[in-house]
């Protein structure tokens, strides 16, 4: 990454919509908890290949997360599907 | 669906938009380890607040210190985390070390790597410190990228570029400015913005 | 009670603030902390950080231990890029794992 040619740097600071408030919330209590290491993210994230640049940060770090609470166990695929499902139907309610 | 200010963790903001499916993932992901007991929400509504409100102050105040204070800038300088520390900053995970500006050395930070920044000092890096863009070229060019935030740094005084690429976390000393003279350090604290913390902008006042 | 610190201590090291260290020229797979356009270039230790746990290691779910020396690496950026347009007095400083160097 570091040298690669580039584009011009946006200076402007667009900020974190409140979802993404929540993931770095989310991401950041679990670290500081050691549930997940800082490290596993890392690593997690560079294994999404391609995706890495077709993918926002926030859309990164919560494939990543997602890949590294699955590894650990802390639900299964199954789980996290159903509830994004019950999450989405929440959310279409409101 | 009203938003409700006290209570963040079963709502979301309208001013997001429809959700995404990242949002619903981020949001399904939290809602399963709050059952499961991993987290609370009390914990991640508390780790929300400190990156809005309490982090973002930290950076500011601790540089203004430094500009009055001679000894805790050599303390600062020495041993950034500790020099916070015994100021009654406590930085967490941050393994913070303070870069002086001077007049022959401007301090520019990046993490290459991903976008490892001093959040428990600067709270969260602002998006341009996380893009590709800057993670790229700041370091092979970084006098042409402070160029586009307006930075321009003689050649006689050299650039020098950090990249906290494994467990430091850094933050610019930027120089004072003249004409800060009798300033109380809530003034000088009101100039010192993020974007010097990270060395792309000096203070002005 | 101790005040946190921003380093650790280290027992054993192989090397000290001053001396010219070359970054290993290697490209093994997986999960590193030493960028890409710095393997290979020679540099100046500035710094020893202490020992860590092996980010190389962490990454994968293991302890990471034995815990590695950290040094942060000075290189002149007319050395990193052979195109570099600044200053010549233009450096660069970034933190280097012990099994990533040797004496140059």
């Amino acid at each position: 990454m570091g040298g690669e040619a580039a584009g011009p740097v946006d200076p402007v600071d667009h900020g974190m919509k409140f979802w993404e408030k929540q993931a770095n919330a989310l991401r950041n209590t679990l670290t500081s908890r050691k549930v997940v290491r800082l490290d596993e993210l890392r690593r997690a994230a560079e294994d999404l290949g391609p995706r890495y640049y077709e993918l926002e940060y926030f859309q990164r770090t919560t494939e990543a997360l997602r890949r590294v609470l699955l590894e650990h166990g802390h639900f299964t695929e199954a789980e996290l599907a159903a509830k994004m499902a019950e999450v989405r139907r929440r959310y279409d309610a409101a | 669906m009203k938003h409700h200010d006290h209570d963040h963790s079963h709502d979301r903001s309208f001013d997001d938009g429809p959700p995404s499916e990242h949002e619903i993932m981020s949001r399904a992901m939290q809602e399963l380890l709050e059952a499961k007991g991993v987290i609370t929400a009390e914990q991640l509504r508390r780790r929300m607040e400190q990156f809005d409100a309490e982090f973002p102050q930290r950076g500011a105040r601790v540089i203004a210190h430094a500009w009055v204070d001679a000894d805790f800038r050599r303390r600062l300088v020495a041993d950034g985390k500790r020099a916070c520390a015994e100021w009654g900053i406590d930085l967490e995970a941050d393994r913070l070390i303070a870069v002086e500006n001077t007049a022959l050395v401007h301090n520019v930070i990046v993490c290459t790597l991903c976008s490892c920044y001093p959040r428990a000092l600067l709270g969260m890096p602002p998006t341009w410190y996380k893009s590709e863009n800057y993670r790229r070229r700041v370091v092979r060019e970084p006098r042409a990228v402070l160029r586009e935030f307006g930075t321009v740094i003689p050649d006689d005084v050299e650039v020098r570029v950090h990249d906290s690429n494994a467990d430091m976390r850094y933050v610019v000393v930027p120089m004072r400015p003249a004409g800060t003279d009798g300033w109380s350090e809530e003034q000088l604290a009101a100039i010192i913005t993020r974007d010097a913390l990270v060395g792309v902008t000096v203070p002005k006042p | 009670m101790t005040l946190p610190s921003a380093y650790t201590e280290t027992r054993a090291r192989r090397f000290n603030v001053g001396e010219r260290v070359r970054v290993k020229l290697a490209f093994p797979p997986g999960h590193r902390r030493t960028p890409a356009y710095v393997r290979g270039k020679s540099g100046v230790i500035e710094r020893v950080c202490g020992a860590f746990a092996n980010p190389e290691e962490l990454a994968y779910g293991f302890d990471g231990e034995p815990k590695r020396v950290l040094y942060r690496v000075r290189f002149r950026q007319r050395e990193l890029w052979p195109d570099y347009a600044g200053a010549e007095g233009d450096h660069l400083e970034l933190e280097i794992y012990e099994h990533w160097l040797e004496a140059a």
